[in-house]
C-alpha cells in the first residue's frame, strides 16, 4: 500500500512479491519440517496466547491463500483498471484496492496458523472487516454497499457465537490453546454445545444453509475479489475453522450429524439453485454453497477418508472455482454481458479461454484425467464407508454438479456465436490457464497434492491418515459410482426441456420463505423499531430526562419505604475544621438552586459552571488535588462550549425564549423535587454506609512506589488501569474521526 | 447585539489580543510542565492536553478562525491526535515483542530510574505523552472542524443567516 502512494500501478507489483514470497517461504518451511511455532503469552493474566504454529493444515491453508491470492492479483493488476476507468474512478482507488486484499490474504494466513481460538476469533473478525470493504469496492453502487452490510453482519454475528463457544471450553477446561483441548475434552453437553456454536459459525462464514444468502449478493463485488474470496478464501475459513477444530468435534455423534445434515442441504440446495442461475457469477455462487456442502458433509462423515479427504476437495475446488470466476470475468469483459442467455459460442472467438475453462470445469464435474477426478473419488470412498443410502446422497449430487457445469460451460463456449466479442486483456487468459494446467497436472501427478491434504488431515484427525487417489482400471464400487454420475448426469443435461419449471419455482419459494428473506424482514423490523424509539424519546428534551428520573425516584423511594432502611441513615457530627466545607456545599446548594429561576441562557450557563467551580473547590478541600484539577478544566470546556453554543443561536430567538412563561410549571417542578430527593436519599445512605473492605484503593497506595510514582492517580491512569485509558483513548479518537467526518458531511476529512 | 462571524479580530479590543499572544507560549509550557511533573505531583496528560488546548481556543476566540488556523498544530490537529493514538498502541504492545505481558512499563519495580531533574525516564510518562497529543488533537481538532463548518455555513447563506435561521426557527415554533 506504501508504494501505491506514489505510483498506484506499483501496488499490484508489490502486493503479489509478497503473495508469492509467502507462498514460497511456506513451501520452504514444509520441506524443512514444519512444525515452527510461535508462542508468546501476551496476555498471561487471562491465558491468552499469541500462538502460531505451521502445522500441515496450516501449510495447507497458507499454501492456497498465497498461491491463488498471487495469481488472483496479477489478474486484478490488469482488471482493475480496466474497471475503474469503466466507472470513472481515480487511479488512487487502486492502493485501496489491494491493501485490502494484502490484509485479507495476511489474516487468513494468521487464521490458518492460529492455535489459540481467541487469536483464531481475532483474525475471523479481521477477515470480515477487510471482506466488507471488499465486496464494497463499487462504494457509489447501493448494491454493493447492501452486500457487503448483509456479508459483515451475517459473518460478524456469528462470530460471536465462536467467542461464546470459545468461552465456554475455557470455562470447562481452562484452556484456550487448541492442541491443549483436543487433548482434554470429554464428550458431554457442554462440548454439544460449544462445539455446536462454533459450528453454526463455521456454517455461516463457508454460506452454507440456512447461512447461505449472503454469498450470492456478494457476487457484486469485482470479479477478482469474488474470485480470491468466494471460491478460495473467506469460504474457505469456515472449514478451515471445521478443519482446526475437528478434534474437539469428533467427540460428539450430535455435532456429526450435524454436519452430516447441513452438508447435504447445501448440497442439494446449492446444486438445485445452480442449475436455474442466468449470471454467471451466481451460478458460481451457488456451486460454492453447494461445493462446500461437499467438504461439510465429508467432515460430518467422520473417519479417516474425512479429515484428510476433506481438505483434498478444499485444494482442488479452491483451483478449480478461481479459475471458473476468472473465466467469467474475461468472458464479461470480452462481450460485455454477463448472463448466460445473452452469451453463446465463444469457443471460436476465445479457443484458449475455452480450452482453459473447459479444463477447469471438467475439474468440477470430477472428469478423469483431472485432479477432479480424484476429489469425487475420495467422496464417493467416504460416502460408501458409511453406507448405500450416503452412497446415492453421493451421486445425486455429483449428477447435480455435472449438471450444472456443463450448463455453465456449454452456455458459454458452444452454441452459435451472438454478438460481436473483444478479445479480453491476455493477463486474463493465461491465469485461467495456470490454474487449468495446474488442475490437469494434478491429475497426472497428484502425489504432492495428497500429501499436502494428508498432513492437514492428520493434524485435523489426530492422527497419521493416508488416501491414495489413484486411477484404477477396475470395477471397484467407487468407478461405478463415477460412472453412474456421468450417465445420469448428461442425461440430466440433455433432458433439460423436461424439469426447466422447478427451478423457478424453487427459487421463487426460497425468496418468499427462505433465510435471505428472513434476514431482510429482521433488519427492516429494527429500522422500524429504532425509528418508533427515536420518535417517543426525541419529541422534547425535557421529557426525556423526566423520563428516566421520574422512574428511578419512584422505585427508589418505593425500595426505602419497604424496606427497613430507617437506621441505616447516621448523621454525623460537624467540627470546626469542617467549616469551609460547609460553606462551599452551601454555595454548590445555592447556585443549583439559582439555576432553577435563570431564564437567560448565558446567566444559566455561567450559574451551572460556578457550581461547577465550586465543587472542585471542595475535592481541593478533601485532599484530591488531581481530581480538582480536572475538574476545574472539564468545567472551564463545558462552559465554553455553552457559551459558544448559545453564541451560535440567533439572539433574537433565545431573548424571545427567555422571555416565554414556563410552560407546565407544577409538572416540571414536581418531576425535579422527586428527582431530587432520589438523589438525596441516595447519597445519603450510600455514605453513611461506606463499603465495609476499600483494598483496592489500598493496594494501588502500596505499590505506587514500586511503580516509581508519588502520585498514585497518575499510576493509576499510566500503569495500573493503563489498559483501560488505553481503551478511553480509542473511544476519544473514533469521536475525533466522527466528528470531522460529520461536519464535512460525510467525507472523511 | 449584531451577531458577527468569525472574524472576531474586528471586535475584540487590543487588550484582549495582546493577552492572548502574550499567553499562548506560557500555556504550553504549563501544559508540558503538568504533563511531565505528573509522575510527582497532581497533574497527567488529560489535564496537560486541556490546558494546552484552551490556549488555543484562546488564539481563536480573540483572534479568529483564519489566524488561527496558520498555526502549524491547529493545522495538523488531527494528525497530532492520531499519533499520540499509535503511539500509545505501540507502547502496549511493544512488551509482547520482548516476552513481557502486554502493556509492561519498564524499568520494572525495583531496579533504578533514571532522573532528569525531577522527570523520571519511563514509559509510563512517556504513554502519557501520548495522552495528551490525543487529547490536545482531539481538543483543537474538533474546535477547527466546528469553526469551519460555521465558517462555510456562513459563506454559503451570506449574512443574512440569522435572520433566515431565526425565521426557520419561528416558524418551527408556532407549529
Amino acid at each position: 500500500m506504501l508504494a501505491g502512494v506514489f505510483r498506484p500501478r506499483l501496488a499490484a507489483s508489490v502486493g503479489a512479491a509478497f503473495a508469492v514470497l509467502t507462498f514460497l517461504a511456506t513451501v520452504f518451511l514444509w520441506y524443512r519440517g514444519g512444525g515452527d511455532a510461535v508462542d508468546v503469552a501476551w496476555a498471561p493474566a487471562w491465558d491468552l496466547r499469541f500462538a502460531v504454529a505451521l502445522d500441515g493444515f496450516a501449510t495447507m491453508y497458507v499454501l492456497l491463500a498465497s498461491g491463488i491470492g498471487f495469481l488472483v492479483l496479477v489478474y486484478s493488476s490488469r482488471y482493475l483498471p480496466l474497471h475503474l476507468e469503466y466507472e470513472d474512478r481515480p487511479e488512487s482507488e487502486m492502493t485501496r484496492f489491494y491493501g485490502f486484499m494484502l490484509l485479507f490474504m495476511g489474516s487468513m494466513v494468521g487464521l490458518a496458523m492460529a492455535q489459540d481460538l481467541i487469536l483464531l476469533f481475532v483474525f475471523w473478525d479481521l477477515t470480515a472487516v477487510a471482506s466488507y470493504y471488499l465486496i464494497g469496492y463499487d462504494r457509489h453502487d447501493p448494491d454493493a454497499r447492501a452486500s457487503a452490510l448483509m456479508a459483515l453482519l451475517v459473518t460478524g454475528i456469528t462470530a460471536v457465537l465462536l467467542l461464546i463457544g470459545a468461552l465456554l471450553l475455557y470455562a470447562a477446561y481452562g484452556t484456550f490453546s487448541v492442541p491443549e483441548l483436543a487433548e482434554r475434552v470429554k464428550p458431554g453437553v457442554l462440548l454439544s454445545v460449544a462445539g455446536f456454536l462454533t459450528a453454526v459459525a463455521a456454517f455461516a462464514k463457508s454460506a452454507q444453509v440456512p447461512f447461505h444468502f449472503w454469498l450470492p449478493r456478494a457476487m457484486a463485488a469485482p470479479t477478482p475479489v469474488s474470485a480470491y474470496l468466494h471460491s478460495a478464501a473467506m469460504v474457505a475459513a469456515g472449514v478451515l475453522l471445521l478443519g482446526r477444530v475437528y478434534p474437539i468435534l469428533q467427540e460428539s455423534q450430535f455435532l456429526m450429524d450435524t454436519l452430516i445434515v447441513t452438508g447435504l442441504l447445501s448440497i442439494f440446495v446449492g446444486g438445485i439453485w445452480a442449475l436455474t442461475r442466468d449470471i454467471l457469477k451466481q451460478l458460481l455462487a451457488y456451486s460454492t454453497i453447494s461445493q462446500y456442502g461437499y467438504v461439510v458433509f465429508m467432515y460430518g462423515l467422520g473417519g479417516k477418508y474425512a479429515a484428510a479427504g476433506a481438505s483434498f476437495y478444499v485444494i482442488a475446488h479452491a483451483m478449480v472455482k478461481c479459475a471458473l470466476f476468472l473465466t467469467a470475468g474475461a468472458v464479461t469483459e470480452a462481450t460485455g454481458e454477463d448472463k448466460l442467455g445473452r452469451i453463446g459460442g465463444l469457443r471460436k472467438p476465445l479457443p484458449l479461454l475455452a480450452a482453459a475453462s473447459g479444463v477447469a470445469s471438467a475439474g468440477l464435474a470430477a472428469l478423469p484425467l483431472t485432479i477432479g477426478f480424484f476429489k469425487d473419488e475420495l467422496f464417493f470412498e467416504a460416502a460408501l464407508e458409511k453406507g448405500p443410502l450416503f452412497a446415492g446422497f453421493a451421486v445425486a449430487g455429483a449428477v447435480l454438479t455435472f449438471a450444472y457445469v456443463w450448463h455453465f460451460w456449454g452456455g458459454l463456449f458452444l452454441g452459435e456465436p451472438r454478438d460481436e466479442t473483444s478479445k479480453p486483456p491476455a493477463t486474463f487468459v493465461w491465469s485461467v490457464a495456470v490454474l487449468a494446467g495446474i488442475v490437469l497436472l494434478g491429475g497426472f501427478f497428484v502425489e504432492p497434492f495428497a500429501r499436502l491434504a494428508e498432513a492437514a488431515g492428520a493434524v485435523s484427525y489426530g492422527a497419521p491418515t493416508s488416501i491414495e487417489p489413484a486411477y484404477r482400471l477396475d470395477l471397484r464400487t467407487e468407478n461405478l459410482m463415477a460412472a453412474g454420475t456421468f450417465l445420469l448426469g448428461t442425461l440430466v443435461v440433455v433432458s433439460r426441456p423436461l424439469w426447466d419449471w422447478v427451478a423457478p419455482t424453487a427459487s421463487w419459494l426460497g425468496n418468499v420463505a427462505g433465510p435471505g428473506r428472513l434476514y431482510e424482514e429482521a433488519i427492516k423490523g429494527l429500522n422500524r423499531f429504532s425509528d418508533y424509539v427515536h420518535r417517543l424519546e426525541v419529541r422534547d428534551l425535557r421529557s426525556r430526562v423526566a423520563a428516566i428520573l421520574l422512574p428511578a425516584g419512584v422505585l427508589v423511594g418505593a425500595g426505602i419505604l419497604l424496606t427497613p432502611t430507617i437506621q441505616a441513615y447516621r448523621v454525623g457530627e460537624v467540627g470546626a475544621q469542617d467549616l469551609p466545607l460547609l460553606l462551599a456545599l452551601v454555595a454548590v446548594a445555592v447556585a443549583a438552586l439559582a439555576t432553577t429561576f435563570s431564564r437567560r441562557h448565558v446567566t444559566l450557563a455561567l450559574v451551572l459552571s460556578s457550581a461547577g467551580f465550586v465543587l472542585a473547590l471542595l475535592y481541593a478541600f478533601l485532599g484530591a488535588p488531581d481530581v480538582a484539577l480536572v475538574a476545574v478544566l472539564v468545567e472551564t470546556v463545558l462552559t465554553l462550549l455553552l457559551l459558544g453554543a448559545s453564541k451560535l443561536i440567533p439572539y433574537e430567538l433565545l431573548r424571545r425564549q427567555a422571555e416565554l412563561p414556563l410552560e407546565n410549571r407544577r409538572r416540571t417542578v414536581f418531576f425535579s423535587v422527586v428527582a431530587g430527593a432520589f438523589a438525596f436519599a441516595v447519597v445519603w445512605g450510600t455514605l453513611s454506609q461506606p463499603a465495609a473492605q476499600d483494598i483496592l484503593p489500598e493496594e494501588y497506595v502500596r505499590l505506587a512506589p514500586e511503580a516509581h510514582a508519588k502520585d498514585v492517580v497518575t499510576a493509576i491512569l499510566a500503569d495500573f488501569r493503563g489498559l483501560d485509558t488505553l481503551g478511553e483513548i480509542t473511544v476519544v479518537a473514533l469521536v475525533l474521526l466522527g466528528v470531522a467526518t460529520f461536519l464535512n458531511r460525510g467525507r472523511l476529512p | 447585539m449584531k451577531h458577527v462571524s468569525g472574524e472576531a479580530g474586528q471586535t475584540t479590543s487590543v487588550m484582549t489580543r495582546t493577552v492572548a499572544k502574550l499567553l499562548f507560549l506560557p500555556t504550553l509550557v504549563v501544559a508540558a510542565a503538568i504533563l511531565v511533573k505528573g509522575y510527582a505531583q497532581p497533574g497527567d496528560g488529560f489535564s496537560a492536553g486541556v490546558v494546552a488546548s484552551l490556549g488555543v481556543v484562546l488564539q481563536y476566540l480573540a483572534f479568529g478562525r483564519k489566524e488561527a488556523e496558520k498555526l502549524p498544530i491547529v493545522r495538523y490537529a488531527g494528525e497530532i491526535a492520531f499519533f499520540g493514538l499509535l503511539g500509545a498502541l505501540l507502547l502496549a504492545a511493544a512488551p509482547v515483542l520482548l516476552g513481557d505481558p502486554v502493556f509492561t512499563h519498564y524499568p520494572p519495580p525495583g531496579s533504578d530510574v533514571i532522573y532528569l531533574g525531577t522527570l523520571e525516564l519511563i514509559t509510563a510518562v512517556l504513554f502519557d505523552v501520548q495522552v495528551f497529543l490525543l487529547v490536545f488533537g482531539f481538543a483543537v481538532g474538533s474546535v477547527r472542524a466546528i469553526a469551519r463548518t460555521i465558517a462555510d455555513e456562513e459563506e454559503y447563506q451570506g449574512p443574512d443567516a440569522t435572520d433566515a435561521r431565526t425565521g426557520d426557527l419561528a416558524k418551527e415554533e408556532g407549529r
